[in-house]
């Protein structure tokens, strides 16, 4: 289960972020933060050789002591439930792209996907 | 990693250095100590070898020795550290002080990395880490497992003052000998045991005889040989002779840096406690040492402070020095090692075939061969392992050292290479890690490098280094070397790692060296060919964490500061906030307040997602901060960020705030504060002042006119300096929004203002602000007030208030509805600050130009510029008995009581109003006195003034009355259109002293419409003292009337045909004509409850040519009482008055009111109320008549002899006036009303106009019109077409009446013809001359003429051609005659009428339709 989830925008802000041990919230936005460099490295590695069937699975990051980062995956259905999510905000009309999400469902459907703190 | 100063290269070599000791004499000592120095100090300056040296490797190669440096130390026989492994406190003293003494430069080099979108602002270098690898490498003890920092020789130094300077020498080589081989002391460790002896003669010039010395020095030479001695002369230069010289002093680079060193030293040493001494595991005798050395460098330095180093020495004695050095390296040092590496050589070949097989035989056979086996656990069990000093396995690693240290790597690579071979065979693996680590680095630095940098070496040996051996120190040293190594091959990536290796583990004693790394590991990020910005801001930020940790706060301050680079404004919050805070807070600690202040007031002031208590503790922590930051400079109070002013809702008012209500007195609404601007009210605000303002400076308004605002806020006009009365309070609104979720306490708020005095009275003492205070949650309102006391310019500034964030205590966080703490400064329990904020308003846009259409401009905004002018009279306007609902048209009293609460008089009071026929002050001309009582005694009285009617008149008979001007009521003086809605107010002298009310009574008349009407009054006055800057005030006054309905009058006029009948009317007044009047009434009220029945009291006229004559009503008084929706009908005769009355004074027209009292008293209505609201009424009736018709008569009298030369138009209105009557109905009526059980009578009037005969008019106006939508013509509007009049319009010209006996006898049988005489009278109704034809002959071809039974001649002449003139009456004698008896109708007389001067064109019949009837009877 994930303990942070978060959709960064192209231009690397934060669009949604959560996680579950709120107390270590700076920790986790410090983490995201930092793993973009490699996403951005293997965006722009894989983006030379072949643009356009781009694998979205960029796998492990960036292991941390003790986390470990994840990019974007296809191949699991916790990853396609929150593109699916992900899609369904980008549809509504009243989103503006760009904008932090404010969505209820995805907040809802990020919380399923997330450890259950207890 | 950063950029170094020194290429790998340089810095590997540096690392590792031939040592060389220093044993020197007392007196040496001395000579040096001249020039603030000891020997070795005297030398470092020159340890770099400039020139190339030369040796010869084993197989006689020759190997050229580059850049050579040699380190030179005095020997220090206490032990410096434990061979522990971790660095000791006083190392670690060291270390962060030499840290924290490097800093960047202010506005030092940096470098602008450009990576994605991110322009970063980076320091290029890191001085204080290469300060800190110097030291820390130069700091590290020698350790048994390698010789690489063990002294290969020992300069001996023996001044030539010395008595015996040979058996000195012999001394100190014992005390050498001793020292290396007694084994009492463990420091310094040596290299080979017969270490090199280098004997050198210290002459100082200055003082000794330079024969002896040299002849000394022929001595050492004889005995030591060349090579092994030197004499090295110094001091050429007196110490006296030294100030007019310039000398370079290449020492202080070198020796500043560690004094300083070793001074701040004590002191830390000093400040720590002694018990973390014992603590932290070091021996005591070190650190004692450590701090006697220091003490004693300090004693020398503080000497030395004033006077430099090397005071005695010229140039010529550094040229001397350096030559010793080459010297000694070349001919001593070097050959000294080349015959150790030779000799090493010798013995590892000689047993190279035999040893290894040996080792690992006796290996095998004793170790029982479990080398392979063997896992890392067990392996650390012989990590203490330890060889003797002499066994043969160091030896191999002893050579390779030399090799190294000589530079010739390939040789000593595979040195290293065997070594690690055999020590790894040993399991020794302290031995084998540093053997791995030197090859690694051998590898490297050869020239031409034929293998790869073996990497895994590195690795290896760090984590041997680190897990088995538990040496940190060590481990540190290889990965410093390997991260540099790996730098220079541009593998960053590997670099980095390895330096975040180095830091992963918290032991809290290396905080330092941790921040250090991660420095560097961050720096490796941003170097990669493609910068990972956000690692490297990440690790900065890490690296300033421990920074901060380990007390550096300067560089934990730089760190974050270049990380927030990355994360600024990228919409990380969180991580900006956090950042934000650090940085507040280290920058406080380091006493840099401002910063601190400006990154707190970041995360205050952007909208921050932090939670509630953390924003409450960065409130606290900022307003901590402020206080200490204002505590220091105290001179300008800083601004605050918090709360947020909308500086542009500002609002100025201007004025005392209104008391609304004082007792029964309802005071005038005027303006305040807690009304919202509406635009269109300003509009109609502006345009009644205006209107006001015209009819002051008779009917102009002055060009300088500027409407009165004492409200500014957004929408204003603010490009004036407002006007400001001295003494009257300012009252500024300031908008404050909270951003935070926390609440924020401001008090002792006030303005903040500045005032230039201007000339434009006497000075008087200064204004002084106010205070208040509130809590605040969301958006909060703040009104703030500023009394005046000096005329002159007023600036407000801003804002000064305390900020405070709540008390922590208990149950506060409900305080959302503002807890208002009005009592002085806010207790003392919450931090607060002093601070202020600017009000900075911005002006509207300008959009006038082109230039200003194109760019953004903003005009000025004065609203907080007030320009205080001298004292103005301020009135106050209250009203009593003021209603709020009225029936339509009702009558009520009410008083005005107008205060002037100023001390200037005040004059020229008036008033206007939107509805201008509301109310009524009465005519100040009149002769009836003003009836100053006290508005009680006029309770249930009526309104109206009243007469009773004689006793034995009949009601509705006699009709009393009145000549009245106009101009007496305040009205037609200044013409028709203008000024209608101002009326002035009449106040006793004109003029209302300071201090002085006065009460007049006020008339109200309920509008006529139903509904809730909004009726304005502006009140205009000047001050009695002309010549100000404000050239009249105002005060406004809004009231709401609901208006319900009462009666509905319609009226009607029809001519009356027959001529008044009473014989004695006087002539000229039957031939004016009469009318009739019928007015139908009807009770509309629809109020039940209210209304019981309305009464017509009375029914006046007024006009300017007509009036009631009497009340011809067949029943009588019936009609006067109306109950809910009945109709009452009511009948009059009016009459024309003499036209004398309306000629005699010609230049005012009087208006005749005429009143028919239905009661038993008479209304006289042409005085006060009533009058005033028939001429108030809007519109009156002048100005809606064409003004054409007034002037008719004039004009008539020159038209006469004028051709045809007038027009139609002429033609027309003289046509039209003749159909015109211009009579008003005044319907007074008295309502019973029931109200708390009390009957109340109400009066009222009603106003009918009537304009046209025969048309109907109604007191209520058509609803229709008033709502009727103007349509939007974009095309001129044609002039009506020139209409002729109608034939309908021209058939009234002329009015006929047959006058004969209704029957009459005659004896047919005695005469057969009857002539009857008929007389015709003709009466022009028109103001023109008009000609008329008679027609009598008989044409009648209708069908009712047949029916009349036989027929009638007219007799005599048959045609009459007469000229009427202007409202001439006329009789025509006609003479009938009948042959039989029987009922003629003798209305056959056809007339014909046409305008004098008009031709043939508007000839038109005047027949009247009404047949004539007359009966003969035959009179027999």
């Amino acid at each position: 289960m994930a303990v942070c989830i978060a959709v960064i925008a192209k231009e690397n802000y934060p669009l949604y972020i959560r996680s579950v041990p709120t107390q270590n919230e700076l920790k986790f936005h410090y983490t995201v933060h930092t793993s973009l460099d490699v996403v951005e490295e293997k965006i722009s590695a894989v983006g030379k050789a072949m643009a356009d069937q781009r694998e979205l699975y960029l796998g492990l990051l960036y292991p941390t002591e003790d986390y470990k980062v994840y990019g974007y995956v296809t191949n699991s259905k916790m990853f396609r439930k929150l593109h699916n999510s992900f899609t369904d905000v980008m549809c509504n009309p009243f989103y503006n792209p760009g904008d932090t999400i404010q969505s209820k469902a995805f907040d809802g459907m990020v919380s399923v996907m997330m450890v259950q703190a207890s | 990693m950063a950029q170094c100063v020194q290429s790998v290269h340089e810095f590997i070599q540096d690392s590792f250095v031939p040592m060389v000791a220093v044993l020197c004499s007392e007196d040496a000592e001395k000579v040096t100590r001249k020039n603030n120095l000891n020997f070795s100090e005297l030398l470092r300056p020159f340890c770099r070898l400039t020139s190339e040296g030369h040796m010869r490797d084993p197989n006689n190669q020759v190997q050229v020795v580059k850049n050579l440096r040699i380190s030179v130390n005095n020997v220090v026989t206490r032990p410096s550290v434990p061979a522990s492994g971790t660095p000791s406190l006083a190392q670690r003293l060291l270390l962060s002080e030499v840290v924290s003494t490097c800093q960047p430069a202010e506005g030092g080099v940096a470098n602008v990395i450009t990576a994605g979108d991110y322009d970063l602002n980076i320091s290029a270098t890191t001085p204080w880490f290469e300060a800190y690898r110097e030291t820390f490498l130069q700091s590290m003890p020698a350790a048994d497992h390698e010789f690489l920092n063990h002294y290969l020789a020992c300069l001996l130094v023996v001044s030539s003052s010395e008595a015996v300077p040979v058996e000195k020498f012999l001394k100190l080589s014992q005390e050498q000998h001793r020292i290396q081989h007694s084994g009492e002391y463990t420091n310094p460790k040596w290299f080979i045991p017969n270490t090199l002896k280098y004997y050198v003669l210290l002459h100082d010039m200055s003082q000794g005889d330079e024969h002896r010395a040299d002849s000394v020095y022929e001595d050492m030479k004889q005995r030591y040989g060349a090579q092994g001695c030197y004499l090295l002369k110094v001091n050429s230069r007196t110490a006296a002779a030294g100030a007019d010289e310039q000398i370079p002093d290449p020492w202080s680079q070198y020796l500043h840096k560690s004094s300083l060193q070793n001074g701040s030293l004590v002191n830390s040493l000093d400040s720590t406690h002694p018990l973390q001494l014992d603590t932290s595991g070091d021996t005591p005798g070190s650190l004692d040492a450590l701090r006697a050395v220091a003490v004693e460098t300090k004693a020398g330095t503080a000497a030395a402070a004033a006077a430099s180093h090397g005071a005695c020495l010229t140039l010529n004695d550094h040229d001397r020095i350096r030559q010793f050095i080459q010297e000694f390296t070349f001919r001593g040092l070097l050959p000294h090692i080349e015959k150790n590496i030779r000799q090493l050589n010798d013995q590892l070949v000689s047993r190279k075939g035999l040893s290894r097989s040996l080792f690992s035989a006796t290996k095998k056979w004793f170790g029982g061969g479990k080398v392979p086996e063997k896992s890392i656990a067990e392996l650390k069990n012989t990590s203490g392992l330890l060889y003797p000093p002499e066994a043969p396995e160091l030896q191999i690693r002893k050579m390779a050292d030399l090799c190294f240290l000589v530079q010739h790597y390939e040789l000593a690579y595979s040195c290293y290479h065997t070594a690690k071979k055999d020590f790894l065979s040993d399991q020794a693996m302290l031995y084998a890690a540093g053997a791995l680590e030197m090859a690694a680095v051998s590898a490297f630095l050869q020239g031409g490098a034929p293998r790869p940098y073996p990497a895994h070496y590195m690795d290896t040996a760090i984590q041997t280094y680190r897990d088995v051996c538990k040496n940190m120190h060590l481990a540190e040293r290889c990965a410093l070397l390997s991260a540099e190594i790996l730098k220079s091959q541009a593998k960053f990536s590997d670099a980095a790692t390895l330096l975040i290796k180095m830091t992963s583990e918290v032991s809290g004693d290396c905080d330092l060296r941790s921040a250090l790394l991660l420095e560097q590991a961050a720096h490796c990020f941003i170097n990669m060919r493609n910068p990972m910005v956000r690692k490297f801001a990440f690790h900065m930020i890490l690296a300033g964490h421990r920074f901060s940790k380990a007390g550096q706060k300067r560089h934990a301050l730089r760190c974050y500061c270049q990380a927030m680079q990355v994360y600024k404004g990228k919409g990380w919050s969180l991580a900006e906030d956090h950042i934000n805070f650090t940085i507040g807070r280290q920058s406080f600690t380091l006493r840099q307040p401002e910063n601190a202040v400006s990154a707190f007031r970041h995360i205050l002031t952007n909208e921050s997602q932090q939670a509630s208590s953390q924003q409450a503790a960065f409130l606290r922590e900022y307003l901590y901060v402020y206080k200490n930051v204002t505590g220091v400079c105290d001179v300008a109070l800083p601004q605050l960020p918090l709360p947020y002013i909308n500086s542009s809702a500002t609002r100025v008012y201007f004025g005392h705030e209104r008391r609304l209500a004082e007792g029964e007195k309802q005071a005038a609404t005027h303006v305040s504060l807690d009304q919202e601007f509406d635009r269109d009210l300003a509009a109609m605000w502006r345009d009644l002042e205006e209107q006001v303002v015209a009819s002051a400076n008779r009917g102009v308004v002055p060009a300088t006119f500027q409407a009165t605002q004492c409200c500014l806020n957004s929408q204003t006009d603010n490009l004036r300096f407002p006007l400001a009365v001295v003494e009257e309070p300012i009252i500024v609104e300031v908008v404050f929004r909270n951003p935070l979720k926390v609440p924020l306490v401001l008090s002792d708020v006030s303005l903040l203002w500045k005032f230039t005095l201007k000339d434009f009275s006497r000075p008087q003492d200064a204004a002084v602000g106010d205070a208040l205070a509130f809590s605040n949650e969301k958006e909060t309102l703040a009104r703030l007030k500023l009394l005046p006391h000096q005329t002159g310019q007023l600036n407000i500034l801003g804002l000064v208030y305390n900020l405070a964030s709540t008390p922590s205590t208990g149950g506060t966080t409900v305080s959302s509805s503002a807890a208002l703490k009005s009592d002085g400064p806010s207790p003392a329990d919450g931090t607060s600050v002093r601070g202020r904020q600017d009000l900075e308003i911005q002006g509207p846009r300008l959009n006038q130009t082109k230039e200003e259409k194109t760019s953004v401009s903003h005009g000025p905004d004065r609203r907080l510029d007030p320009t205080i002018t001298p004292p103005m009279p301020l009135l106050e306007v209250f009203f009593l008995q003021f209603p709020t609902a009225l029936l339509c048209g009702e009558i009520r009293k009410a008083y005005v009581e107008f205060c002037n609460v100023s001390g200037v008089p005040l004059c020229g009071l008036r008033v206007v109003s939107t509805h201008p026929d509301f109310f009524t002050f009465g005519s100040s001309s009149l002769a009836t006195p003003l009836t100053p009582l006290s508005p009680t005694s006029f309770e249930n009285c009526s309104a109206y003034k009243t007469l009773a009617t004689p006793p034995g008149a009949t009601p509705g008979s006699v009709a009393a009355v009145t000549l009245v001007s106009a101009g007496d009521f305040g009205l037609g003086e200044g013409g028709s259109g203008t000024s209608n809605g101002v009326a002035e107010i009449p106040l006793e002298d004109r003029v209302l002293k300071p201090g002085q009310s006065t009460q007049l009574p006020l008339w109200l008349r309920g509008p006529d419409h139903e509904g809730v009407h909004e009726i304005n009054f502006l009140f205009y006055y000047e001050s009695a003292v002309k010549g100000g800057k404000i050239s009249h005030r105002v005060l406004r006054h809004t009231v709401f009337i609901c208006a319900s309905r009462s009666l509905c009058v319609r009226a009607t006029a029809c001519r009356s045909n027959t001529l008044p009948e009473e014989e004695a009317e006087e002539e000229d007044e039957r031939r004016n004509g009469s009318m009739l009047v019928f007015v139908d009434v009807e009770n509309i009220n629809t109020n039940e409850a209210g209304v019981r029945e309305f009464h017509i009291a009375q029914v006046s006229s007024s006009s300017k040519q007509w009036r009631l004559h009497r009340c011809i009503n067949p029943a009588e008084d019936k009609d006067c009482k109306l109950n809910s929706r009945e109709r009452g009908k009511l009948c009059f005769r009016a009459t024309r008055c003499k036209p004398v009355q309306g000629t005699i004074m010609t230049s005012i027209e009087k208006y005749i009111f005429a009143d028919l009292s239905l009661g038993n008293e008479q209304i006289i209505s042409s005085t006060t109320p009533c009058a005033d609201f028939f001429f108030r009424r809007c519109p009156p009736s002048d100005s809606r008549r064409p003004p054409v018709a007034v002037e008719t008569q004039g004009r008539l009298s020159r038209s006469q002899g004028a051709g045809p030369g007038g027009g139609a138009e002429d033609l027309t209105s003289l046509v039209r006036k003749c159909n015109e009557v211009d009579l008003d109905i005044i319907v007074l009526w008295k309502a019973f009303v029931v109200e708390d059980n009390k009957q109340v009578i109400l009066e009222g009037q009603l106003h009918v106009a009537l304009q046209t005969i025969g048309k109907e008019a109604c007191s209520l106006t058509q609803k229709e019109e008033a709502q009727e939508m103007v349509l939007l013509k974009f095309k001129p509007e044609l002039p009506p077409p020139m209409t002729r009049p109608s034939m309908e319009q021209l058939s009234h010209l002329i009015k006929t009446n047959l006058h004969y006996p209704e029957s009459y006898r005659h004896p047919f049988i005695h005469k057969s013809l009857c002539l009857v005489p008929v007389t015709l009278t003709l009466s022009n109704c028109s103001l023109a001359q008009v000609d008329v034809i008679i027609d009598l002959r008989h044409k009648t071809t209708s069908p009712e003429s047949l029916e009349v039974h036989g027929s009638f001649t007219w007799l005599g002449q048959t045609q009459y051609k007469l000229q009427l003139r202007a409202q001439e009456v006329m009789r025509v004698p006609l003479r009938a005659c009948f042959l039989h008896a029987g009922v003629y109708n003798l209305g056959t007389p056809r007339v014909f009428a046409k305008l004098a001067d008009q031709g043939a064109m508007c000839e038109t019949s005047q027949q009247t339709a009404t047949p004539a009837l007359i009966i003969i009877i035959n009179d027999t």
